[in-house]
């Protein structure tokens, strides 16, 4: 099995650790794993924004890195939603088959490492995989394999705040759904936070800098090392 | 229009939090007693989206149905136009007091204004809006008006119309509420109702209600008058029960609600009540814009709310994110179509884009998906700020090649110690911590 592994803008610039983490998990379960230099981004910024045109030039670069031959894998919900689903139809040309990473590790069946035996963590669902792939089972299912406990956070399913460039229009409304989800995972009794988003864990960990709260920890990491004190 | 939502203050928000939060938890217990939720889901669409793409045909049908009847029927372009129909039929009549039930398309056209200035007293009977209107304000949510309003509120109210002490239970303010309603539907020369569905081939108008008001309204006064869509229509009375099982089961979980009445025609010869007169006004208002356009869907809306209540953006911001009518994600695709992008640009933006509402539309409208669309119009008609436009070109050019990636996102480390001083950054530092670019890009290191 070969695929190729789409690092996402979010992955490749902010957080390269837990695309290792992703490829690691990959290789681990005998994947061949492909990264094509000439990937850039998907232009989802852009098209969320509503500049089809600037969307379009930067998505023009998946369909030029990217080729048909092997899956497109990532560990990215929204962009995978984006690289599925509306970036096909912006260029007007055939679907990718396109995997974010815990549905393509449940597909294969692979065995996960115990690394978090004896641990509580809580999973937040990231909008798009949720409701646009309809993925919430696989991420849950991968962390209870690797021996977390899960516990229940209340209303899972709403959204961060992050949205984009509605973080940024609308700062007050997005910070304020971003403590409610804070709050939830605290009230959890959780260790950490496990989100399979880049957005997502940009925009709460950048509010938990601020104001406090559990680690939030990308779903590649948390299944690769464990979730440890270290890792938030 | 809003150019930024702020949030609700918090004694607001934790009321619309509660309250949205039963309507949503009572929605999914009522859904769940069904089987075949998207089956039920694609004929809800189909019926709608039949209705909606012959408007005109089915406007002419329920003409010739009513007409037959002897009530009569009038197609408004524009709120001015609507508002003076009624004020126009309440003179011939020498109308001093008008009862007036909960409708979203009256308050679209601000008809009570319009009756006051004419020296028409209009009282609103739906509870709810009866508590605004003593309040002065105007409706936060399309089903539950009064959403933000306590208990507490309402006895304050109560107690200072009636000049007695109301206590804050419910029972009580119900009472109170009858007590000072009553006289009106007795008293009242007009009454005025909205729609929620009205069928073409009878010529049918349909109200739904659970408080019976609407019912008092259509049926007490010499005069009905019926202020309605002209989307509003369905084709065949037997598309109805379909329609009607989804919106009580959508808006407040009830499998029907406790009134459901249908009028087809004014008093006829020998029969006890309802009115002499029939009117039924059917206001285009802007709707035509969207007939025939990538935007035609939203005119299958019944007007449930769902999408209201599992909105986190209206959650956080009651109305105040919205137009002045319409909220929450079905008021940001609609009230710009209505009113012109350019007149509510930040409407499309009022959304995280986290698709809860289009899961959560019975009539499977792609409410994200619409505000997708809007912010591209936004884009192609210029309305979008110069500078964001300008950003968003220059970025995806620098990222329109390997080489242009490589270069930007490395200056972009050089100077991101700037970042949270100007535009975007700045903004996003006001609450949260900018992240910091890895020393190292993921394909640095592989």
């Amino acid at each position: 099995m070969r695929v190729q592994l789409f690092a996402t803008c979010l992955g490749d610039l902010i957080f390269p650790d837990a695309v290792r983490d992703a490829e690691a998990l990959l290789r681990d379960a005998d994947v061949d794993v492909d990264f094509v230099e000439r990937q850039v981004c998907c232009g989802q910024p852009a098209f969320n924004a509503g500049h089809r045109k600037a969307a379009k030039r930067v998505a023009r670069t998946f369909d030029k890195a990217f080729s048909r031959d092997h899956p497109i894998v990532l560990a990215s919900g929204s962009c995978a939603t984006m690289a599925s689903h509306y970036l096909p139809k912006l260029l007007d040309i055939e679907p990718y088959e396109v995997w974010e990473l815990s549905s393509f590790l449940e597909h294969l069946g692979v065995e996960v490492a115990s690394t978090n035996t004896g641990r509580t963590l809580a999973y937040h669902d990231s909008c798009h995989m949720l409701r646009d792939l309809d993925i919430s089972d696989a991420p849950r299912r991968l962390l209870e394999k690797s021996g977390a406990t899960l516990a229940p956070l209340e209303r899972s399913d709403l959204c961060c705040g992050f949205g984009g460039t509605f973080s940024v229009r609308q700062p007050e409304v997005s910070v304020a759904m971003a403590d409610d989800k804070l709050a939830a995972a605290a009230d959890s009794g959780a260790e950490a936070l496990v989100t399979a988003d880049p957005g997502c864990l940009m925009h709460l960990t950048g509010r938990a800098n601020r104001v406090g709260g559990v680690p939030i920890v990308h779903l590649a990491t948390a299944l690769r090392h464990g979730v440890g004190p270290t890792s938030g | 229009m809003i150019a930024r939502g702020k949030l609700a203050d918090p004694r607001v928000q934790e009321a619309i939090d509660s309250s949205t939060e039963r309507l949503r938890s009572h929605r999914i217990d009522a859904w769940n007693e069904l089987d075949d939720v998207e089956g039920r889901r694609a004929r809800a669409y189909e019926i709608r989206m039949r209705a909606v793409r012959d408007i005109d045909g089915n406007l002419n049908r329920f003409r010739s149905a009513l007409e037959a009847r002897g009530g009569h029927v009038s197609v408004c372009a524009s709120a001015e136009e609507a508002n003076a129909y009624v004020v126009d039929v309440c003179k011939r009549h020498g109308a001093k007091l008008l009862a007036k039930s909960k409708s979203m398309a009256t308050e679209e056209i601000g008809l009570n204004d319009a009756l006051e200035a004419a020296g028409i007293t209009s009282v609103e009977t739906d509870l709810g809006e009866y508590i605004l209107q003593l309040e002065g304000e105007h409706p936060v949510h399309i089903v539950a008006p009064a959403i933000e309003k306590t208990k507490e509120d309402v006895a304050r109210l109560f107690t200072d119309v009636e000049g007695v002490d109301v206590p804050p239970v419910l029972e009580e303010l119900t009472a109170s509420a009858r007590r000072q309603l009553r006289q009106v539907f007795l008293d009242a020369d007009v009454g005025v109702t909205g729609a929620n569905f009205v069928v073409a081939e009878t010529g049918t108008v349909v109200t739904v209600t659970n408080e019976g008001n609407g019912r008092l309204c259509a049926s007490l006064p010499r005069v009905h008058i019926v202020v309605t869509g002209i989307e509003r229509l369905v084709e065949r009375m037997e598309d109805l029960p379909h329609l009607l099982s989804l919106l009580g089961r959508s808006a407040t979980g009830q499998r029907l609600t406790s009134y459901t009445h249908l009028v087809t025609g004014p008093r006829r010869e020998g029969e006890q009540d309802g009115p002499e007169e029939l009117h039924v006004i059917f206001l285009e208002n802007g709707r035509r814009n969207l007939i025939d356009t990538k935007y035609e869907e939203m005119l299958a809306c019944i007007r449930c709310g769902s999408c209201l209540n599992v909105c986190p953006v209206y959650r956080k911001t009651a109305g105040a994110a919205y137009g002045p009518v319409y909220s929450g994600p079905m008021g940001a695709v609609l009230a710009p179509l209505l009113v012109g992008l350019e007149q509510a640009p930040s409407l499309p933006h009022a959304s995280s884009l986290c698709g809860a509402c289009t899961q959560a539309c019975p009539v499977k409208i792609p409410l994200h998906e619409l505000l997708l669309e809007l912010r591209s119009d936004l884009v192609e008609e210029r309305t979008a700020p110069f500078l964001e436009r300008l950003g968003f070109s220059l970025w995806s050019v620098a990222w329109s090649t390997p080489i242009g990636y490589r270069i930007s996102t490395r200056l972009a480390r050089l100077g991101q110690r700037w970042g949270s001083r100007l535009g975007p950054g700045r903004v996003w530092a006001g609450g949260r911590d900018l992240p910091a670019l890895a020393r190292k890009r993921f394909r640095d290191v592989r």
